[in-house]
């Protein structure tokens, strides 16, 4: 490259894929970069805090104000809103300019839009925050089976068969615990193609029915079944539709166990068939229900009201298999009452081997 | 005649397992499932030291706590919280001792024996 002439200056500076405006020591915008102009309008005449209509409190700390006075180049992190309304998340770096002799004549304002950068961030704050609770829950769970464990060895020693079973059963139901955990973690951690099968859906909840009944009863939760018994069969994947009903059952229960309201609490698990062939299956609890200010979250990954007694996985791997199946899950609740669950499988047809 | 503890926890599990050592080591037990039922039994029954889960649903052991805190015949029974989120941001000010789940029960056992012989 020879020598380059004032427009291609120019034509340098609007390409780069910053917001560059030069400020004078009013912070008055004297030009800007045609990347800026495009998402900011034109700038010309105003201050930068005008033309930003920045809150004088978060203009206390301005790299460029610092600049004029020490000549160095700072830097900070901001949020601006472009003339389409849109935030973003920037960070903008001021450096002067001198004239030949040296003496400060404006400062050159960078702005980089790192809006994508504080999303990865964001994502990996959560993660963090994740994988602690987990972490806690599993701790919770370990107190379990430590416990077990304990009236395991107790009862062996005073060869009392009825305290090694009772246990024996307390160590199964934190190890049931632990693996709906690391079930649903891997579950939401993959993409996984369903295993459609032809299957019978009541066998499969009443297997459900069988695995949480002892639960149930422990913790005097009524657990009822009611199945539609000309419901035959249905295609889908038998696992999926286990990890959804345990993940309803388990929190049915949870919620009946957190309501210290009422005196009975019940849990019923029924299957119904839907319109057009489609298989229908329900959680029904009267446990302590969902406020209206929660109603929008429970799916959410990692929305949990439970502390560190729940990890917030359970509702969102619950949607994901739902979608794999192309079905729904909705859910109807009365603060204080109870909540049911509905999840819908669509009639699908078993793909035929290729001829 | 045996101290008497009272153990404060909303999963079955644990409170077997409390309960059973705590006997095991020459205590006497009374169990509660929440705050709320916990405070009932106290103001009925005497209790030496209550064991606290303090992350049980409704907030209820934290409420517990203040409660007894407050209450001037209660607030001298020593309080021994253990919980999964042990050194972690605490509702609760002064409590005898905390735990982390799962609870090393040898040096629960010693703290308890400090606290009530
Ligand atoms: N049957 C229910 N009754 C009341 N609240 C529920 C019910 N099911 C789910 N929730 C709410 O949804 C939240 C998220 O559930 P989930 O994703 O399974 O996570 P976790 O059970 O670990 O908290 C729960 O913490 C609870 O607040
Ligand atoms: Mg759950």
């Amino acid at each position: 490259m020879s020598t380059l002439r004032n427009e291609d200056f120019k034509r340098l500076l609007d390409s780069i894929p910053c917001y560059i405006t030069l400020q004078d020591k009013d912070l008055k915008i004297l030009w800007s970069n045609e990347f800026h102009r495009r998402d900011f309008g034109e700038p010309e005449g105003y201050t930068c805090r005008d033309f930003y209509n920045i809150d004088s409190s978060k203009c206390e700390i301005c790299p460029v104000h610092n600049t004029f006075l020490d000549g160095n180049i700072h830097s900070k992190e901001m949020t601006l809103i472009t003339k389409k309304g849109k935030r973003i998340n920037v960070i903008i770096y001021s450096s002067p300019l001198r004239d030949e002799n040296g003496i400060i004549e404006g400062v050159l304002e960078t702005a980089v839009n790192i809006s994508p950068v504080k999303e990865i961030q964001k994502q990996l704050i959560m993660l963090g925050q994740t994988v602690a609770g987990m972490a806690h829950s599993i701790k919770n769970i370990m107190m379990g089976l430590d416990g077990g464990i304990y009236i395991v060895n107790r009862g062996l020693e005073d060869k009392n068969q009825k305290e090694v079973r009772e246990g024996w059963e307390i160590v199964l139901l934190n190890f049931e615990k632990i693996s709906q955990i690391v079930k649903d973690i891997l579950y939401c951690s993959k993409e996984r193609e369903p295993n459609f099968a032809v299957v019978s859906p009541n066998k499969i909840v009443s297997d459900i029915y069988h695995l949480f009944k002892d639960t149930a009863a422990r913790y005097a939760i009524e657990f009822k079944l009611e199945l539609d018994e000309t419901i035959e069969s249905a295609v889908l994947d038998p696992d999926g539709l286990t990890n959804v009903l345990s993940n309803l059952v388990s929190n049915a229960m949870d919620a009946c166990k957190m309501d210290i309201m009422k005196d009975k609490h019940l849990i019923e698990l029924r299957t119904k068939k839907g319109v057009d062939g489609a298989t229908v299956f329900e959680v029904a609890d009267n446990g302590v229900g969902i406020d209206k200010e929660l109603k929008d979250q429970v799916f959410e990954e990692f929305f949990s009201s439970k502390g560190d007694k729940g990890t917030g996985l359970g509702l969102m791997v619950v949607q994901k298999i739902m979608r794999e199946h192309g079905g729904r899950v909705t859910f109807r609740s009365r603060p204080r009452q109870g909540t049911t669950f509905v999840a819908t499988f669509p009639k699908r047809e078993m793909p035929q081997p290729a001829e | 005649m045996p101290k008497k503890i009272l153990v404060v926890d909303d999963d079955p599990s644990v409170v077997k397992y409390l309960t059973a050592f705590l006997e095991d080591s020459g205590y006497e037990t009374i169990t509660a499932s929440n705050g709320e039922e916990a405070f009932e039994i106290l103001k009925s029954e005497r209790a030496d030291l209550v064991t606290l889960d303090l992350q049980m649903p409704n907030e209820t052991g934290t409420r517990f706590y203040r409660n007894v805190t407050k209450d001037k015949n209660l607030k001298d029974i020593p309080i021994i919280v253990i919980s999964g989120l042990a050194g972690r941001h605490l509702a609760v000010t002064k409590p005898v001792a905390v735990f982390d789940k799962p609870v090393d029960r040898n040096a629960l056992l010693k703290v308890v024996r400090e606290t009530i012989g």
